[in-house]
């Protein structure tokens, strides 16, 4: 712990640690693990002489660089969005994942994309947007969120289980459509293999957006931490925060799910490793939780490519079997 | 005859009325005429109901009794009534031993796919209980250390069907429960197991019933609690594995069957141990009949359709639960 303590009190160790770790993460990503045997003194070649005849130029700067581009961005918004989430509901285990904001998103998206009924007359980014809204509003009012009696624990339950039945049927509606399709199965388990420039168009703008939301509500977070009604006295318009916040995270998980299908648990880790680096300001806080989701993502999708060389392990899947011991170690850490 | 006898006897007749439908209904329907003659001498439909449908809905009706009964065992014993073998990671540790070891040496024979399940049962069952023993967490708590458990154990079948690409029938075998392509050749590794640990199950109901006062007063009634409660939890893994090994992790039947037996017949296990068997036969076989209806040729995974109907009964089970 001596460490830890040491690395919290100088200010400018720990940023720099992470911002070169997600550094890192990106260039190594840029032509580690590729078909193509790209070298790092490529990415020199790129900057020092440009040549858009050369192969390997080509796939770095058409493939690889809005990859790592949008990993990075998606972790960003998963992080910021869980640590939204765990701000506003000040319930440790409030994730995305957690509160089947990822599974609704991803359940609508698979609708949309089939042409069930209605739901296939809207944009996918609409779609993915009323089913993360869909998933959330189903968590809080069947868990009891907005009983007198509330509690975290049946509502990371009541997630779990809302959770299961969206991906049933998700993988219900999946299979009826197209029962040869093993994609189905790497898109349901979060994978950034069909990423290019196009979606790196679709995601920045949204962001930014959301970002800019986010970042807007840090003030009211952390007087929020003191409780609902000594944040109300300091002059806080609880409800139209909790509009705020909601909003921003609805917009930042459901253009992730939209592109990248459900890529979980990056929420959930990313805001408790942020906390454990730094102070309790949600200024703070905020980048450093995105920073360690785009650096979690980033190292993910590197290492989902470097499992089986030639075939990408979902990135998803990666993160899944990263969080799932995290979670289990935050459940009997009694951090609930 | 009393109520409970009248209630048995109608639960028997529907599992047969519904086993009967499940046999004229498929991908091609047939009269119930030609299936009872098929039956009996067989004839042109000789494969699809006797080779393809009878099998399948007899692992239907085994698996179901085997998740229900560990289901009974399991809420018994740990007196929680969040428990159940899906929720506690014992499924997901048999599902993906008995995964690995299909996708390892796919040309092993069947008789050992138990065995292997059970193995992995025991594995997570043993996980669960040291995390239990070290930390001690409420129920609700040691509920979601489960669901955490059962996770990671799924994340862990699916990237070993990444790794080891197969056809998409199969691989939803082991992440949702199907019973798809399932026939004879496993309905016999499966069912010697059955024959001993159901009766066992009933043997242990009896003790079980003094169990439920509270382990002092089970104690001081002549109960060998420690030894009830081990015994009763090994053979809660043991069925629940067995189950699994066949069909995969068919998800919320151990959980739901318990609680709909209870409100059927009240609390006493041995009451409630029969009648639990035979409302988790007939879930997972009307899941597997829709499964095969709904969308023909095509199947859905029997699991996505029992989770269907368990995860709303979890969340009904969350609201009125109190002690968290």
């Amino acid at each position: 712990m001596n460490i830890l303590s040491s690395v919290r009190q100088s200010k400018t160790l720990t940023p720099t640690l992470l911002i070169s770790t997600l550094m890192l993460g990106f260039i190594i990503s840029l032509y580690g693990q590729s078909e193509f045997s790209l070298q790092a003194n490529d990415l020199w070649r790129i900057l020092m002489a440009p040549d858009i005849q050369d192969i390997k130029q080509q796939v770095i700067l058409l493939l690889r660089l809005p990859r790592s581009l949008v990993a990075c961005l998606i972790g960003f918004n998963l992080g910021v969005a869980g640590l939204l989430m765990q701000g506003l509901t000040r319930n440790p285990l409030a994730s995305p994942t957690l509160f089947a904001i990822n599974s609704g998103a991803a359940c609508l998206m698979a609708l949309n994309s089939i042409g069930f009924a209605f739901f296939s007359a809207l944009p996918s980014g609409l779609a993915t947007f009323l089913g993360a809204l869909i998933g959330g509003l189903l968590v809080f009012s069947l868990g009891g969120g907005l009983r007198s009696d509330n509690n975290a624990l049946r509502l990371i339950l009541a997630g779990i289980a809302v959770n299961g039945l969206l991906s049933s049927l998700t993988r219900a509606a999946l299979i009826i459509a197209d029962d040869t399709a093993y994609s189905i199965l790497h898109w349901l388990s979060g994978s950034l293999s069909e990423i290019d420039w196009h979606s790196w168009s679709q995601l920045w703008p949204l962001s930014l957006i959301a970002l800019l939301l986010a970042f807007s509500t840090s003030r009211g977070l952390n007087l929020n931490a003191l409780g609902e009604q000594t944040a109300n006295s300091l002059g806080i318009n609880i409800t139209w925060l909790r509009v705020r916040v909601c909003l921003a995270v609805l917009l930042l998980t459901s253009i992730s799910v939209t592109l990248a299908g459900p890529i979980v648990f990056v929420g959930l880790i990313a805001p408790h490793l942020a906390r454990a680096l730094f102070n309790n300001n949600h200024l703070v806080l905020l980048p450093a939780s995105g920073l360690l989701g785009a650096a979690l993502v980033c190292w993910a999708d590197l290492l989902s490519r470097s499992i089986i060389p030639p075939a990408e392990t979902p990135v998803g899947i990666i993160t899944a079997l990263i969080g799932t011991p995290f979670f289990i170690f935050l459940v009997l850490k009694g951090k609930l | 005859m009393t109520r409970y006898a009248q209630l048995l006897l109608s639960g028997f007749l529907l599992l047969f009325l519904l086993a009967g439908v499940s046999l004229t209904m498929g991908a091609e329907s047939l009269p119930m005429k030609t299936v009872l003659q098929t039956l009996i001498q067989g004839g042109e439909q000789d494969f699809i109901v006797n080779y393809y449908r009878l099998p399948r809905i007899l692992i239907a009706i085994l698996v179901g009794m085997g998740l229900a009964i560990s289901g009974v065992l399991t809420q018994g014993i740990i007196r929680n009534p969040l428990a159940s073998p899906d929720l506690m990671g014992i499924s997901g540790g048999a599902g993906l031993a008995a995964c690995t070891m299909l996708l390892v040496w796919p040309n092993i024979d069947n008789v050992w796919l138990p065995p292997i399940a059970l193995l992995g049962g025991f594995s997570a069952a043993l996980v669960i209980w040291l995390l239990n023993r070290w930390h001690n967490p409420s129920p609700a708590r040691l509920a979601l250390v489960g669901i955490a458990i059962s996770a990671f154990l799924s994340s862990c079948i699916n990237f070993l069907l990444i790794l080891h690409p197969v056809e998409i029938n199969s691989a939803m075998i082991w992440l949702t429960g199907s019973l798809w392509g399932r026939n004879w050749d496993y309905v016999w590794p499966l069912l010697p197991w059955l024959i001993i640990l159901v009766p066992f199950s009933f043997y242990l109901a009896w003790s079980l019933d003094l169990f439920a006062l509270g382990e002092e007063t089970a104690d001081a009634l002549g109960v060998n609690t420690k030894g009830l409660q081990i015994v009763a939890l090994l053979s809660a893994v043991a069925l629940a594995s067995v189950s699994v090994a066949v069909c995969g992790t068919i998800g919320f039947v151990g959980l739901l069957s318990p609680h709909l037996a209870r409100l059927l017949v009240g609390s006493r296990h041995k009451l409630v141990l029969p009648v639990a068997a035979l409302v988790g036969a007939l879930l997972v076989l009307s899941a597997d009949t829709l499964a095969r209806n709904l969308a023909p040729p095509l199947e859905l995974p029997a699991g996505v359709l029992t989770a269907i109907i368990g995860a709303p009964y979890f969340l009904f089970l969350l609201h009125r639960y109190k002690g968290y």
